[in-house]
Parts: structure tokens; sequence; C-alpha cells
């Protein structure tokens, strides 16, 4: 081929440019600069606010002076002692924390393993989901905490846990994914299909990368859910670690600082997968997200 | 190798969408290597045309044989230019371009080989690693008519491809299509609503009548190229289609004028 060059003679004579000469947004120092700024000031903003939830936190301890309300410096003093020595059984707080993170994961995993396929089946063959509607459905309105008798009687171990997480981490992938099939723009099929597509080509170039944003955007509600029904299954009983029976075995204690350490431990732990699912978000769509602005 | 009137397509459908007929009776022959250009009233039924021509749709009523057999995409080396938006969001410029080459499973040296190539052509250089939110429509008009162009195919359908460029660009676009055209000829099936484009561009225009869609006039264009819209035999076949086209929105008053004389409300 030599159009670069029959192009390139003929530029001059034309005296037309359709190209526009590129924005250098991306090499460009002062937008990267705004940009890191902009950042570094959002993180500064959240230490401050941090402070300042802290700061009326201990004035608030101080005034009610009881030990049902331990001030900021008491849960650090328990988190630290829970760090160096363990629970009252023995047991690490690292270990608590592998326990549930590990529960989390295999439940978690089978949820998105069957609720992404079952989703895209479903969304392909609208059919099959509209014949089995009244069968799936009303499964999504059972809280996953509802579960827990049956999984007590049914299952033991980590499979009663990945039971019960499955059940938070399904739905959410499973119907999120099933809407974004019907995203799927038919010009963007046609597009594939003139070449000489085949169905699954398809599948993999055009569904798959239409339904992924929507699949995500499903396991960040799923992740939420399921992390939310592992802890209370926990404190239903069974095995003597995971963060929330730790929580259980201070509160029959009355031991505030330790419970309180359990409950920021949920919290941090949830907040940090969450960031690297939307981590995940932004490195995989850039195509969505302007991060080239 | 002459092949100058060996026919490549063979249209002969009709077409129905439920009750509502669209085609009746499109009949027609396209040459291999012809430059063919399709106009009519908006709405007629031409991108139905292109979708039929194209394998993508099957008529509800007849069939269209390329050399001889069905038409069929998974056989045939066919492009589209679509006439809506049809770059894929998630890819980057360059891999949006190169489509058509990774589903026809091409070698990568050749993939990069001849989208580069393309790329300079439609002038798209230096936004390959863009994404199509980042660029303007008429720059993802040219991203389609390079991934049109980029496979080689032996049949191009073209759905008013340059309705989003403006004027330089557009008229710098026909002298591509036609240079390209010209350099590996090919056979262009090429929708517009542009008279003077389809004069300018076509071996033979063919004109369609509305509601139903009916072949009303086709035309040889005779004009040696490169054509000069200016001239007297090129204004001559100009005004001919013109008056053909305007006979039948006069005909048709739902069908709006497409020479421009009577403008949208
Ligand atoms: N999928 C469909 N179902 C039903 N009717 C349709 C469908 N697609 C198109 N039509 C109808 O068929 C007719 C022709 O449509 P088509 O898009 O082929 O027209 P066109 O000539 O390409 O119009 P334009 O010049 O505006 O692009 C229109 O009246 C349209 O309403
Ligand atoms: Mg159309």
């Amino acid at each position: 081929m030599q159009l670069r060059q029959a192009m390139k003679e003929e530029d001059g004579e034309r005296g037309v440019t359709t190209g526009v000469t590129p924005p250098a947004a991306e090499q460009d120092p002062a937008v990267r600069g705004s940009k890191v700024w902009s950042k570094v000031r959002a993180v500064a903003f959240n230490l401050l606010s941090l402070i300042v939830v802290l700061l009326i936190w201990e004035v608030m301890a101080e005034r009610a002076n009881s030990p049902y309300f331990p001030a900021p410096l008491h849960i650090l003093a328990a988190f630290v002692q829970l760090l160096q020595q363990g629970d009252i059984l023995g047991n690490s707080l690292w270990t608590h924390i592998n326990a549930s993170v590990y529960r989390l994961l295999v439940g978690f995993g089978l949820g998105v393993a069957l609720g992404v396929p079952l989703g895209l089946l479903m969304g392909l063959y609208k059919n099959l989901y509209v014949s089995m509607r009244a069968v799936i459905e009303p499964f999504r309105f059972i809280p996953p905490i509802a579960w827990i008798p049956l999984a007590i009687i049914f299952f033991s171990g980590i499979g009663r846990y990945a039971f019960l997480i499955f059940l938070g981490a399904f739905f959410p992938v499973f119907t999120a994914t099933l809407v974004g099939v019907g995203r799927v723009e038919p010009i963007h099929r046609k597009v594939f299909q003139v070449y000489g597509a085949g169905k699954f080509y398809i599948l993999r170039r055009v569904v798959f990368p239409t339904v992924l944003p929507d699949i995500l955007g499903g396991m960040r509600v799923g992740l939420g859910t399921a992390w939310m029904t592992i802890v209370a299954a926990e404190l239903t009983g069974g095995e003597p670690i995971g963060l929330g029976r730790m929580m259980v075995n201070y509160s029959e204690l009355l031991r505030i600082p330790e419970v309180v350490v359990a409950m920021i431990l949920i919290g941090a732990i949830g907040f940090i997968l969450n960031e690297a699912l939307l981590l995940a978000e932004k490195i995989l769509f850039r195509w969505r997200w302007q991060v080239s602005l | 190798m002459d092949r100058g009137n060996q026919i490549m397509v063979q249209v002969r459908e009709s077409h129905h969408y439920g009750t509502f007929q669209v085609h009746d009776r499109i009949e027609f022959d396209v040459r291999v290597n012809e430059f063919l250009c399709v106009c009519g009233p908006s709405g007629c039924g031409k991108t139905t045309l292109l979708d039929i021509l194209s394998g993508l749709m099957r008529p509800t009523q007849g069939q269209v044989l390329i050399h001889g057999d069905p038409v069929n995409p998974k056989k045939q080396n066919i492009s589209f230019v679509f006439q809506e938006p049809s770059t894929l969001p998630w890819l980057t410029v360059w891999e949006n371009i190169a489509v058509g080459l990774r589903v026809k499973k091409r070698p990568s040296a050749e993939v990069r080989r001849v989208v580069d190539d393309i790329i300079d052509v439609v002038g798209l250089r230096g936004f390959e690693k863009h994404y199509p939110h980042q660029i303007s429509g008429g720059m993802k008009q040219r991203v389609a008519i390079a991934r049109a162009f980029a496979t080689d195919a032996d049949l191009v359908l073209m759905d008013e491809p340059f309705v989003s460029l403006d004027q330089p660009t557009r008229e710098r676009m026909q002298r591509e299509v036609l240079d390209i055209w010209s350099r590996r000829k090919r056979t262009i099936v090429f929708v517009t609503h542009n008279l003077e484009e389809a004069v300018f561009l076509g071996d033979r225009v063919v004109i369609l009548s509305a509601k139903p869609a009916r072949i009303r006039a086709d035309i040889d264009i005779d004009l040696s190229r490169p054509r000069d819209p200016l001239s007297p035999e090129f204004m001559a076949l100009r005004s001919r289609c013109a008056a053909l086209l305007s006979e039948l929105s006069t005909q048709k008053d739902t069908t709006r004028s497409e020479t421009g004389t009577r403008r949208a409300h």
C-alpha cells in the first residue's frame, strides 16, 4: 500500500487539513500538575475531617466519663493490645481478619463465578429469564441473614459462610450483568457481523466489554452486602474466629473498646476492598473515565 | 484482466417491515468494480437496502446474489460505513480501525501496516490512542470510513458517510475515496442525499422513489474523471437527477425535497 506516500505528496497541493493538531493533554505538565494537586487536596481534606471527628469524639467521651463511652485513645490502646497479645482466647487479630476476609473471598468468588455467566446467559436468551422470573426474583428479596438458620442446619465450616456470602454477592452481580446485556447496541454487533464475526466472537468482543462496567458495579454492590453478611453470620456462632465472632466475645464481657476496634476494622476493610475495586474500574474503563484530561 | 462488465451483485428483492412495505421489486445489478450511488427521499429505504445488500438482514422476498452465491458476510469480503455513529467506545481510534482486520484474523504485522497507512489517509494521525469520546463526531465518522477501507473488501457499502463532515473535509474525503478506489478497484455502493456528490462520485446513479421504494431511474454517468462540477455536462446530469427527485417529492408531499430548494421549517 502506498496510500501514505500518495497522501503526503498531495497534501500540500490540496491545502486542506482535516486533522486538527492532537491535544497534548497527556503530556501537558500543567494539566498533570493540577490533577496531582487536586488529589493531594482531597487526601488533606479527608485527613482533616477525620481529625475533627476524632476531636469531637474525644471531647464527648471526656464529658460522658463512662466505661461504655470510650475515648479514641482508649480504642487505640485496645487496638494495640489486640495487635500485640491477641484476644482473650489467644487468637491474634490477624487470625480473625484473615478468617473473615478468606470467607468473604470464597463466597464472593462463587457469587461472581455464577452471577456473571448466568446473567450473560439470561441476558442473551431473554426468554429463559422471562420464563423463570417468578422463580428467580423472589430470592432477591430474602435477606442473606434470613438464610442463617438453614445455613446452620445444612452447612458447616467454610461452606456455611461461603453459602451466606454467596447469597449476598450473587444477586447484585447477576442483576447488573442481566441489565448490562440489554444495553449492548445493535450497531456494535453489526460492525462485527459485517466482517463475518460469529456469535462467540461477538460475545467476547462486544457483549463482554459493554457489560464489564456493569459487572464491576454489581461486584461493588455485592461486595458490600457480602461483607455485611459475613459479619452477621459470624455473630450467630460456629467457629471461634472471625471479626464478628471476636466482637461478640468482647461484647459479652462488656468490653466496649475492643468491640469498637472490631467495628472500625470491619468498616476499614470494607472501605479498602471497595477502593480496590474502584481502582480496577478506573484502570479497566479508561474509555469511560476521562482520565487523560 | 478486464472484468469491467462482469456482474458482481444481483439484487432481486421486496421487503416488508411487518405489514409496511418498504421495497417493491428492487431489481438491479452492480458490475464488478463499479461505483454505484443510490439516492432517494429520506426514509425511502436506502439504509434498508444496504442492510439487505450486506447480508445483515434478509429481505422478506427475493434475495441478493454475489457472484451467483447468496450474500453472506462470513463468506464474502464486505465492509460497511454505517449512517449512525459506529465507533466502539471501549477501543482506541487505532483499534477501532483495526476491527475488521482482527475479525478476519490477519497477521498483526499486516494489521499494523494497513492501519498506520489508512490513519494518514483519513487525517487522524496523532489521535491513534484517543478514545471515541475524546474526538469529534466528524472524526468518528472518519474512523468508520478508515475501518471500512482497511479490510480491502470487494464490496464496500457506504451510507451517507460524509454527512457529518464540513465542506472542505467532505471534498477531501470524496477525493480520497476516489483515490483509494482508483488505486485498488472494488465495488462500492454509496448512499447519499447529495446529488452533486452522487454525480461527482458515481459511475451510475440509482434513484429510488418512496413508500414503497421502487427504482425510479438508473442513470449512467459517462463523465471522464476527474470530474468538474462546474462543467455543463456535469450540471446537465445533476439537474436531470434533481428533476427526477423533485418530481418524487411533489408527487408525495410527505417526503422532503432532496435538491435543497426546500428547507426544513
Ligand atoms: N427495523 C424497522 N422496523 C420497522 N420499520 C423500519 C425499520 N427500519 C426502518 N423502518 C422504516 O423503513 C423505512 C425506511 O427506513 P430506512 O432507514 O431504510 O430509510 P433511509 O432511506 O435510509 O432514510 P434516511 O435517508 O433518512 O437515512 C422508514 O419509513 C422507516 O420508518
Ligand atoms: Mg438511512
